[in-house]
C-alpha cells in the first residue's frame, strides 16, 4: 500500500482524512485517495482495491471514469447495495476522484475460478459473442485482455458472484447508468452464458 | 429475459406510423450526419461498440450473417446507420446498439469516415460457386449500371459496395428487399423493382459471383 507516512500516521491518530488540497491535481490525487481507502473501502475491498471476499468487487486497475460515475450511482441515483449507499454518502466529489486515481494505479490480481469446467464457454462468448442469440463479443467494448477503457469498464479479473449479480440487476433494471448496450447484452445471455463468461473474467490478468 | 410489453409497444408504433412519416427521422438524420466533415480518428474511438459483431478490421462475420464494413461507401454506412436507429431499417439484433445513449449523429459521420477508409479485408464469405456465370450475366444486365462495374457502388447516390460482400449477408438482405413486407423497407424503389422478378437461384448466383469480386475501390 502506498500510504505516506505523515498521512497513516494522522489517519492512525483518528484525523480520518486530510482534507484536499485547494487546487487539486486535474483527475485526483492518488496519495490522498490511498487514505480514503484505508479509513472507507479497506475493509471489504482491500487496501489495494483487491478484495478477498467472494461477492466483493475488485477494484484495483479499474477505470476511473466508471469507479466515479458509480460512486455517484450509490451516492445519489439508487444503486442498490445498503453498505455502500451508506458509505458513499459521506464522500465528496474530490474524495471520488482522488480514490479513482489511486485504485487506478493498483495492480490487479486474477480473480477466483469456481467453475473451470464454464471457461471454455466463457472464453468463446468473450471473443466470439453468440451469434444466434444477438450476443456480440464482450471484448469489442472492454477490450481483448478484458482492461476496458475511459468509456467501457475494467472487467479482467473480477469476482465471480459479483459479475453474474450484476448481470441480474441489468436486467431487472437495477443499475443506474445501464446503458442500454450492456443492458441487451445481459438480457440476451441465457444463465449458464452469463455463469460462463463471469468464469472467464475471473481468469483474466 | 424479454420484455414482451415494451415490444408489443414499439411494434404497435411502427405499425400505426406513416411509411413517409418513417422515413423521416432517419432522413433528417443521414443528411445531418452527412453536412459534417467525418473525422476517421474519433471515427475508430466511436466504433468501438460495434467491433463486437463487426470485428475490428470491419470484416463482420460471416457465419453470423454480421456485414462486412470495411471500405464501403461512406453515405451508404451513415443512411444504414440512421435507418436502422430510426427503425427505418428492421434490424432487432443491432437495434439497441446505436441508441443515441451511445453514438451521436456526429459518431455517424465519423464512424463512416472510419470505415471507408479501411481495406477490404479477404476471406470473406462465398456460396458454393457452381453459378458463377449465371450470376455475372445477371449482375451485368441488372445491377452494375448502379453498383457499378466493378461492384463498388456510388456513394453520391447512396449506393452499396458489394464487391467482397459476405455471400451469406447479400442473400438475405437482397431475399429481403424482394420482399418488401419487413426488414428491408428503406431499399431504394429502383432496387426494389430490379430485384422484383429474382428467383432465390437468381439471387444465390449475383450473390456469390459479388462475394468473390475482388476490386479496386
Amino acid at each position: 500500500m502506498r500510504v505516506s507516512v505523515p498521512l497513516a500516521a494522522a489517519l492512525f491518530a483518528g484525523a480520518a482524512v486530510p482534507a484536499p488540497a485547494a487546487d487539486p491535481p486535474a483527475g485526483g490525487d492518488p496519495t490522498r485517495g490511498a487514505v480514503v481507502m484505508a479509513a472507507r473501502c479497506a475493509g471489504c475491498h482491500g487496501t489495494d482495491g483487491n478484495s478477498r471476499t467472494r461477492g466483493i468487487p475488485n477494484l484495483a486497475g479499474q477505470q476511473p471514469e466508471y469507479l466515479v460515475r458509480e460512486l455517484n450511482g450509490f451516492k445519489e441515483d439508487g444503486r442498490e447495495s445498503a453498505p455502500m449507499q451508506a458509505i458513499a454518502q459521506d464522500l465528496s466529489d474530490q474524495d471520488m476522484a482522488d480514490l479513482a486515481a489511486f485504485l487506478a494505479g493498483q495492480a490487479p490480481v486474477r480473480g477466483k475460478v469456481t467453475k473451470p469446467a464454464l471457461l471454455a464457454l466463457g472464453k468463446r462468448i468473450y471473443l466470439n459473442g453468440n451469434p444466434a442469440g444477438g450476443v456480440p463479443a464482450c471484448d469489442g467494448c472492454h477490450e481483448t485482455r478484458g482492461e476496458g477503457s475511459d468509456r467501457f469498464p475494467r472487467v479482467a479479473g473480477q469476482d465471480v458472484d459479483y459479475t453474474v449479480a450484476q448481470f441480474r440487476l441489468y436486467v431487472a433494471g437495477k443499475r443506474p447508468y445501464a446503458r442500454k448496450v450492456m443492458l441487451t447484452v445481459a438480457e440476451r445471455l441465457s444463465e449458464k452464458e452469463a455463469r460462463a463468461v463471469a468464469e472467464y473474467l475471473a481468469s483474466l490478468p | 429475459m424479454t420484455r414482451p410489453l415494451l415490444a408489443t409497444l414499439l411494434f404497435g408504433l411502427a405499425l400505426a406510423a406513416p411509411p413517409l412519416d418513417a422515413a423521416g427521422p432517419a432522413a433528417a438524420e443521414r443528411d445531418a450526419a452527412l453536412a459534417m466533415a467525418g473525422d476517421p480518428v474519433k471515427g475508430k474511438a466511436a466504433y468501438r461498440v460495434c467491433r463486437g459483431c463487426h470485428q475490428a478490421d470491419g470484416a463482420g462475420r460471416a457465419d453470423a450473417g454480421y456485414p462486412q464494413l470495411a471500405g464501403q461507401q461512406a453515405t451508404v454506412l451513415v443512411k444504414q446507420m440512421a435507418d436502422v436507429r430510426s427503425g427505418r431499417r428492421q434490424s432487432p439484433a443491432m437495434h439497441p446498439f446505436i441508441n443515441p445513449d451511445e453514438v451521436s449523429t456526429r459518431d455517424l459521420a465519423d464512424i463512416a469516415a472510419y470505415l471507408a477508409g479501411l481495406p477490404v479485408p479477404a476471406g470473406n464469405g462465398k456460396g458454393d460457386g457452381r453459378h458463377l456465370a449465371r450470376g455475372r450475366t445477371l449482375y451485368e444486365r441488372d445491377c452494375a449500371t448502379c453498383h457499378g462495374r466493378a461492384g463498388e457502388g456510388d456513394g453520391a447516390r447512396f449506393v452499396p459496395r458489394l464487391a467482397g460482400q459476405h455471400y451469406r449477408y447479400l442473400v438475405r438482405e437482397s431475399t429481403a428487399i424482394r420482399a418488401q413486407a419487413g426488414a428491408r423497407r428503406d431499399a431504394d424503389a429502383d432496387m426494389v423493382r430490379a430485384i422484383a422478378p429474382y428467383t432465390a437461384g437468381d439471387i444465390a448466383a449475383v450473390s456469390d459471383y459479388l462475394a468473390r469480386f475482388r476490386s479496386a475501390r
